[in-house]
């Protein structure tokens, strides 16, 4: 696996678990101990109020809430790839959840459009996760 | 203001009193009248950055009153603007400088160089946004892209925004973008994309420039007789979600209607009245999402209020005058020059992109990805 030149997450105990999660292949999200919302990025509180929380397991499908395709990419390690597609995607659970969509061609990607969770081991410590279309 | 553009070449600080004389000078006004201050002082040795106050206080020894930083980016002095009101309404201060002032950096933005720039700015959001190559394109395009999968809007629509500024920005030989002459819709369609839907004659300038205001009571102004005071009648602010997965929708950003329910509200006057307009166009979707959080026409329908140029110079809601960000300036607090515009207008100072009889405007700001949101409206006294 060739080094990772991309920008890598800045991980504090707040968020290990998420990454763990990842690195598992099964993404977990925090949900609510109290009210029980699933909630996405990881936060101290839910909007309930409650502090606690446990990490659950989601099913990884979802529907793309809305994209862009970037051509126009921050570093040269993402140029590379570009034109790539960002998609921000609601998950079924409730969040949304951003990642790029793979697998397909860009022009193909639309708003509504089902995906799936997918993983790819980066590095040997960073394993990302993204959305390719279902089925 | 300074002409907008490359000021690599000049020291900041120099550039710094060169603004702030001015509109001191502007005013009938002078350094020893100044008590208060918002923003940065001039760039220099130690601690000067962090102490913005005594540092000013060591050029004009009169000891401020007042400072108040305010670390928003674009809109740090559309906020600086309420401050200075609330200070100088509270007796804490008399007379408020309010500079932005981007000069003697590399050729670039904010000191880097344009791959530099695109590439920090990317990192404005939160891991969970850049690790997937996001830029600040990006993260409008998004919203770009829902507004019209919502409501119809086209990129065409868009582009209107562009042709519009551009025109203005013809008129006005401090902008950047002036002399290149005025564009169509074509032009902007055609332009490259950048992040779809946006394409780059959407997006704002990278650029260095210099502006300040200076804030007082109405009734020291009309002492000096040197100019019709214009008036800040209203103002108001309004917090959007930080995190866009946490945000109701992306086609749209509460915090501007909060902001601009509250300045409208404290200066007693409805949209309608308006004449003139400065809203904060990083990109052309800010312009038609902000006309329409700020309640210039209803959710949706920002699409068909800026067809057929209606915010060109002449139209039903000129917005932009000098050009806005996308063709006149976007350097440091950007947010500055949407009000100084407006002050042109509203002292029926604005030449060729005079706003006939102007005597209501409104400035909505906005600092991060519309995070957060300013609205003033400012009147001819």
């Amino acid at each position: 696996m060739a080094d990772y030149e991309k920008l890598r997450p800045e991980i504090t105990p707040l968020h290990e678990p998420f990454w763990d999660s990842v690195k598992r292949h099964q993404v977990e999200l925090q949900r609510c101990d109290s009210c029980g919302a699933f909630r996405f990025i990881p936060t101290e509180l839910c909007r309930c109020g409650s502090a606690a929380s446990t990490w659950t397991p989601i099913a990884g499908t979802g529907e793309v809430y809305t994209y862009t395709v970037v051509h126009r990419a921050p570093t040269p390690a993402y140029q590379a790839e570009a034109p790539y597609v960002i998609a921000h995607v609601t998950v079924d659970e409730g969040p949304r959840m951003i990642s790029v969509v793979v697998g397909c061609d860009p022009t193909d990607v639309h708003i509504g459009m089902p995906v799936t969770l997918v993983y790819e081991d980066v590095a040997p410590d960073l394993t990302l996760y993204k959305f390719t279309p279902a089925g | 203001m300074t002409k907008q553009g490359d000021l690599s070449e000049r020291v900041q600080a120099d550039v710094y009193w060169e603004v702030v004389k001015e509109a001191l000078d502007d005013a009938g006004l002078s350094l020893s009248d100044v008590d208060g201050l918002i923003g940065s002082a001039p760039e220099g040795l130690g601690i000067r950055a962090s102490l913005p106050g005594g540092a000013f206080t060591d050029f004009t020894g009169n000891p401020l009153r007042f400072h108040a930083t305010t670390n928003i980016g674009a809109s740090a002095q559309s906020a600086g603007m309420g401050l200075a009101a609330m200070a100088i309404a509270h007796g804490l201060a008399s007379v408020v400088v309010i500079p932005t002032v981007a000069a003697g950096q590399a050729p670039g933005y904010a000191g880097a160089d344009r791959n530099d720039a695109v590439a920090r700015m990317a990192q404005l959001g939160s891991p969970y946004e850049y690790l997937w190559g996001t830029t600040r394109v990006a993260d409008y395009a998004v919203v770009a892209r829902r507004h019209m999968h919502e409501y119809g809007t086209t990129e065409e629509q868009l582009a209107e925004i562009a042709v519009a500024q551009r025109y203005g920005a013809t008129l006005n030989p401090l902008s950047v973008n002036g002399r290149r002459g005025e564009i169509t819709i074509e032009d902007v369609m055609t332009s490259r994309p950048i992040a779809e839907p946006l394409k780059l004659l959407d997006c704002c300038l990278v650029n260095q420039g210099a502006g300040c205001v200076v804030m007082t009571r109405a009734s020291d102004v009309r002492a000096q007789g040197k100019h019709v005071p214009v008036v800040m009648l209203g103002w108001g602010e309004g917090h959007g979600y930080l995190d866009p997965c946490k945000a109701p929708s992306l086609a749209g950003f509460e915090g501007g209607r909060v902001a601009a329910d509250a300045a409208f509200g404290m200066a007693g006057v409805t949209r309608d009245d308006i004449d003139v307009a400065g809203i904060s166009d990083h990109f052309t979707i800010n312009v038609l999402v902000e006309l329409e959080d700020a309640g210039f026409c209803a959710k949706g329908e920002g699409g068909a209020f800026v067809e057929n140029q209606a915010t060109r110079i002449g139209g039903r809601l000129p917005v932009n005058t000098d050009g806005g960000f996308l063709s006149n300036s976007h350097a440091g607090s950007c947010g500055l020059f949407t009000t100084i515009e407006l002050v042109r207008q509203l002292r029926h100072d604005a030449g060729p992109r005079q706003v006939e009889g102007a005597q209501l405007g409104y400035a909505h700001g906005v600092g991060g990805v519309s995070q957060v949101q300013y609205g003033a409206v400012y009147g001819r006294a």
